[in-house]
């Protein structure tokens, strides 16, 4: 058996006990009942079950969760797709994150699987760009980069790919002269 | 009637002479055709998506950039001007018409070639498609950047001695040996280089550390004690996954381009020369230890490792492979555990229903003190190798293959 503790969206979690071949996705849905994370492929290839980790020093990863195990994310912060709107003390959704924004106003969902994982790559993007701003005509290449392994077989690519572009070029300190 | 007869048969002899001259010439071709997949050569002198044969790969080297050379038979910008004189020359000698070619082209392995040999591929380099495709200038430091110098370097390290059958083996270990050592250029990436950078044939197949992996020593002593068995060899030569793992790196194109090509009988000799054993070869039983839980290694291996490996190693068809009886893991210094851990390896497609998906890169995420409980772990359950190493060691492994030039030639 093996025994986690972690924090999920500011919230403490565990000690919880769990086999040792859990992995993740299946830890945040059969013990938590956090289906927001999807499962896809479940062999590291689609990024739709992609959280966020928070390191100590203050950088941010992207992590797939259904091919690492449990123990990787002990001790750890991590996000997910639950943890990005506000919610008012009622559990309600109040307000979107600007990532979930852009993206609805671009229409990028369609089925929606892989929405999760594309809505924390990018989240964890912007956050780096805070830090590190690029310059206009590198976004589109930066972008390819950051998001280039997810998959949409809906093929809503272009919808995506226009919401992030449009989401850096309109949020101050993403991009520098 | 029967000179009507004659006339026929005289017609008939007549029509056959240029048939037969056309079967023999194409009967050539077709070797030549075989033999250039054996000798991997579209693979060093094709860009990505650039037409075959028409060179311009760059090969980074200590001294500079290489680039392959067009062997289309164009005859403005390929190999198409030359005569099977030149040819030859090139192949055993390194000595094209324009002067000496740098051993990035394996001549210091194709000497071994056998005239008829030369003579097919030369043929079918002559039917290939032609490509204008002008040859890009080396970019190397003085003074390699003076070819003159590559002669006296041939002088002193090239040997250009056809192939010499070993009377003490079997015809077919000697068919093995001159696949392997010859067209195979094996030896290129598989033998240590000595100070002047030629094959160091004192070490020969012992393994070196290139482009960021180890090309793994290949000797039949380490093969025979690994547990290789011929089936093992065929498979991870001709399909690029066996029982003892998978390859990765620079090997991947070379079973994708080359070695899937081989003839069963072809293969047969290979296996037979590389494990020095004509007959068949028992297998050894894996070797499973048992998890370690209180070792720190076993919660990396849960949450790294354990997802596309199994918990237990047992691995996943068409994804990742198995740690029980993997090769990789099984050797003394274990450079490439520690390369596919910084590296990562890339996805590999062999056909629509075969291949690996990639390995992640955990250089950001995994630090020494965690590659050497993790590797420590691995060898501790899946080898009968020592769990002892330290922090420094790996670093100083770490190092060599941050060091070790990426894309190196051959």
């Amino acid at each position: 058996m093996s025994t986690i503790a972690l924090s999920i969206n500011n919230k403490a979690i565990g000690p919880i006990e769990t086999s040792d071949d859990v992995m993740m996705i299946e830890f945040l849905h059969e013990h938590l009942n956090m289906t927001g994370t999807k499962f896809g492929c479940g062999v590291g290839v689609c990024h739709a079950c992609t959280v966020i980790v928070d390191n100590e020093d203050g950088t941010s990863e992207s992590v797939r969760t259904c091919i690492n195990g449990v123990s990787r994310f002990n001790g750890k912060k991590i996000r997910t797709i639950e943890g990005h709107a506000k919610e008012n003390e009622f559990g309600e959704i109040i307000k979107l994150s600007p990532v979930q924004e852009t993206f609805i106003e671009n229409f990028s969902f369609q089925c929606g699987w892989c929405t999760s994982g594309f809505v924390n790559e990018t989240t964890v993007l912007v956050e780096k760009l805070k830090l590190m701003p690029i310059r206009v005509n590198e976004i589109e290449t930066v972008i390819e980069k950051a998001l280039g392994d997810h998959v949409c077989r809906c093929t809503g690519y272009v919808k995506y790919y226009k919401a992030v572009k449009e989401l850096i070029l309109s949020t101050e300190g993403l991009t520098r002269p | 009637m029967k000179m009507n007869v004659n006339l026929l048969k005289l017609s008939a002899l007549f029509l056959a002479l240029p048939l037969t001259a056309n079967a023999t010439e194409n009967e050539l071709v077709e070797q030549g055709k075989y033999l250039a997949k054996l000798g991997d050569c579209t693979a060093c002198h094709t860009i990505d998506e650039g037409q075959a044969n028409g060179g311009g790969l760059p090969f980074t080297t200590p001294f500079g950039i290489v680039y392959s050379t067009n062997i289309s038979s164009d005859e403005e910008f390929g190999i198409g001007h030359y005569s099977l004189e030149d040819f030859t020359d090139a192949m055993r000698d390194g000595i094209a018409p324009k002067g000496n070619l740098y051993p990035a082209m394996p001549y210091t392995s194709y000497h071994l070639l056998k005239d008829h040999d030369i003579e097919a591929l030369y043929r079918y380099f002559m039917s290939t498609k032609p490509v204008k495709q002008e040859n890009r200038d080396n970019d190397l430091m003085f003074p390699t950047n003076i070819r003159m110098g590559l002669k006296a370097w041939n002088l002193v390290n090239h040997d250009s001695k056809v192939f010499e059958a070993n009377a003490d083996k079997s015809e077919k270990w000697n068919r093995g040996s001159y696949i392997v050592n010859g067209l195979g250029h094996c030896g290129e990436c598989h033998t240590p280089r000595d100070v002047m950078f030629a094959m160091d044939q004192s070490r020969h197949f012992e393994g070196e550390l290139i482009g960021g992996a180890e090309a793994s020593d290949i000797t039949p002593k380490e093969l025979n004690r690994q547990g290789w068995t011929k089936q093992d060899l065929d498979d991870v030569l001709r399909k690029g996954y066996s029982r003892k793992g998978t390859v990765f790196a620079g090997m991947y194109p070379v079973v994708f381009h080359s070695f899937s090509h081989l003839t069963k009988d072809d293969m047969s000799a290979v296996t037979s020369y590389l494990l020095d054993n004509d007959g068949e070869v028992a297998a050894k039983s894996d070797t499973f230890n048992g998890h370690d839980k209180s070792d720190p290694g076993y919660d990396l291996y849960k949450g790294y490792c354990a997802g596309c490996h199994g918990i237990n190693g047992e691995g996943k068809p068409n994804v990742s492979p198995a740690l029980i009886a993997n090769a990789t893991i099984d050797k003394a210094i274990p450079i490439n555990t520690l390369s596919v851990m910084l590296n990562g390896v890339e996805e590999q497609r062999y056909s629509h229903t075969h291949g690996f998906y990639a390995m992640p890169s955990y250089r950001d995420t995994l630090n020494v003190k965690q590659l050497t409980e993790l590797t420590n772990y691995i060898r501790k359950v899946w080898t009968k190798q020592p769990s002892d190493l330290t922090e420094s060691q790996v670093q100083e492994w770490v190092d060599k293959i941050e060091d070790s030039i990426a894309d190196a030639a051959h």
